[in-house]
């Protein structure tokens, strides 16, 4: 049982090389970690090329891990192991050189000073690599082909790898922190995104000239959004607010402004702050009340004319220096 | 103040409420910029965008031009900047004359004068590190090479900045090294920091050039989406919150409590890049808020030689 055991573990090893090598390399391929790590033994113009240079070199140790046989693959898995017995060496010399330095073993994610947790991971791969010298599989083959007795083993060493990685601390961090919306960088496709899914944008389809804005701006929590509009034949400024973060339901905003008289012709989205007028009743289906208005000759405002009732009255109560200037349309 | 800054709070304004964005404090009537015309030992003839102003001088009247100096010391073709006293506009309090401010990261040095890259597509400065203020420079500035920040005030003399005092203490690191910020769980819509000043119009042409005396603010927190040229900044050591320009700041001078609102008119890249305390009164918070143009600096009780003061921002921002 035990030889077999063993055999598995060295054949495994194949594999997981190459996918930490996969992760430590796209973590340095980040622009945020160059010059991180063993690099702070180089001078500063040399940084930033050394970073990129170790990151080409595990990307290329892990694609001939995975796919390489014979004496190629024996000579990629010798300097796999070498690559790591040499880390181990610079890692304790960056450590005596800056004590607060982190290895940048995995990019930006690898902050926390060199320990000897860090030394211990590094020197337990290169012996891991070391292992796999002789080994007739590739690392696909093991890949593609695995048994419980691989399953049993690789769960041993992951959590033998995570009780030896500092990284882990710090992305649970990232991913418990999330910065407050007024601070948090959005693509402007985001945006877009919850704009054009949103009720506030059905609903305003029709009044928009262009689909693209005119304008963008960021106000803290809030991105803004202007479009042209033409409203019963009068231009309008179609403004939407989209919340960064926050209730999807509610995340959207907007304000239809009359372009010449600058007034503010309705505002979608928001919840009303004016107390309502006696008990709230149950409202008829839209096409119950269309009917009704039809009976009653209160079609929709004829064209060429603006809507009249006041603005705010359907929406959010608007401050007093906008209503002031409300009904002038 | 650009007509789309204008509209921009206005739309601001119909969304969110008149609150969340105030309109800006006007220029403070103490405070006048212009090109000196003729200066004597009792009066001061400056050509400003309103025509020509004349100010008279009380005793406690000071002059700045590189160094305390005589009124008759101010040549015709300064570049001024004058605040009145609290009477009206008559009578001189302080006048400021050539001064230049060169704040940025260094990016070439031969001998005595350094380019100095602010950052924000503006041109790049030439610095002249005058013998008699070197030493004063390289106490604060230890390191004047390539990749390292610099800031400093100075006055003009043939389109260089020859630098007088440094206006901050140069971080030990350069540029590319700056430590990054880490991450924030909670924001208040007010924080302390320090403001400092730009000049916007480069002390060319103060009386014709409209930017000379524009009311206004640059931000080191501009939001890179729908912000036209280039804002070369990075996050702020401050927990700023992310606005385009048009929007409105609340500032208030810690040391002489005057408060103004104050429009963002562009990005102040070299602001994001240095996390600095100011030895000035009031609050002690690292970290600058904003670089006001010259006109609004002087408005809000700073002194440019001293290149800032401390600091409180409010951003209005109504939930509803």
């Amino acid at each position: 049982m035990f030889p077999e055991v063993l055999e598995a573990a060295r054949e495994l090893q194949l594999p997981l090389l190459a996918a930490l090598l996969l992760l430590g390399a796209a973590a340095k391929a980040s622009p945020r970690s160059a010059g991180t790590g063993a690099a702070v033994l180089l001078p500063e113009r040399l940084r930033g090329p050394a970073t990129l240079a170790t990151c080409l070199a595990e990307a290329a140790l892990a694609v001939a891990l995975l796919t390489a046989t014979g004496l190629p693959g024996e000579a990629a898995r010798v300097a796999t192991a070498l690559m790591f017995a040499v880390s181990v060496v610079l890692l304790l010399a960056a450590r005596r050189r800056d004590p607060e330095a982190g290895c940048g073993c995995f990019g930006g994610l690898s902050r926390a000073p060199i320990g000897w947790r860090t030394l211990t991971r590094a020197a337990l791969l290169a012996v891991a690599a070391a292992a796999t010298v002789g080994s007739p599989l590739s690392g696909w083959e093991v890949a593609s082909a695995p048994d419980p007795l691989h399953g049993a083993v690789l769960g041993v060493q992951l959590i033998v790898l995570a009780l030896l990685s500092p990284e882990l601390r710090e992305v649970a961090a990232r991913a418990a922190t999330r910065e407050p919306c007024a601070l948090r960088e959005v693509s402007e496709r985001r945006t877009s995104r919850r704009l054009r899914g949103s009720e506030v944008w059905r609903t305003n389809a029709k009044v928009m000239i262009r689909s693209e804005p005119e304008e963008t701006w960021r106000h803290g929590c809030w991105r803004f959004l202007r479009y042209d509009g033409m409203r019963h034949g009068r231009r309008v400024d179609v403004v939407y607010a989209v919340r960064i973060g926050g209730p999807r339901r509610t995340g959207v905003r907007a304000a239809l402004v009359d372009r010449e008289s600058g007034t503010v012709v309705a505002t979608f989205g928001a919840v009303t702050t004016l107390d309502l007028q006696g008990p709230p009743r149950r409202l008829p289906g839209p096409r119950q009340a269309a009917r009704r208005d039809e009976a009653a000759g209160r079609g929709g405002a004829r064209p060429g004319t603006l809507a009249e009732e006041p603005p705010g009255e359907s929406g959010r109560a608007l401050p007093d220096g906008v209503r002031a200037s409300g009904p002038g349309v | 103040m650009t007509d789309s800054g204008r509209d921009r709070r206005r739309f601001t304004a119909a969304v969110l409420g008149a609150a969340a964005a105030p309109e800006p404090t006007p220029v403070h009537h103490r405070v006048a910029r212009g090109v000196v015309v003729d200066s004597t030992a009792y009066m001061l003839c400056l050509a400003t965008p309103n025509g020509e102003e004349r100010f008279l001088y009380e005793r406690a009247t000071t002059f700045w031009r590189g160094g305390e100096v005589l009124p008759t010391e101010l040549r015709p073709g300064d570049d001024a900047v004058v605040l009145c006293s609290h009477d009206g506009r008559l009578v001189a309090e302080r006048v400021w004359a050539q001064t230049a401010r060169a704040t940025g990261v260094i990016v070439e040095r031969e001998g005595d004068s350094l380019r100095v890259d602010p950052g924000h597509g503006r041109p790049r400065l030439t610095v002249v590190l005058p013998y008699r203020s070197s030493g004063r420079i390289s106490v604060r500035h230890p390191r004047l090479e390539p990749g390292y920040l610099f800031d400093a005030v100075g006055t003009w003399r043939d389109g260089e900045v020859r630098a007088v005092r440094p206006v901050t203490t140069q971080p030990p690191y350069p540029l590319r090294s700056t430590p990054h910020r880490p991450p924030v769980r909670q924001h208040s819509t007010t924080v302390t920091g320090i403001a400092t000043w730009y000049d916007p119009a480069w002390g060319r042409s103060s009386h014709l050039d409209p930017r000379a005396v524009v009311n206004g603010a640059a931000y080191p927190a501009l939001d890179p989406v729908g912000h036209e040229g280039r804002c070369d900044r990075r996050t702020s050591c401050l927990p700023l919150p992310l606005l385009s320009t048009g929007a409105s700041l609340n500032l208030r001078n810690d040391c002489t409590r005057d408060t103004a609102v104050v429009p963002v008119v562009g990005c102040a890249a070299a602001d994001s890049w240095l996390c600095d305390l100011c030895p000035a009164c009031g609050s002690q918070s690292a970290g600058r808020l904003a670089s006001l143009t010259m006109t609004s600096f002087v408005a809000l009780g700073g002194r440019l030689e001293a290149g800032c003061f401390n600091a409180t921002m409010t951003v209005a921002e109504q939930e509803g």
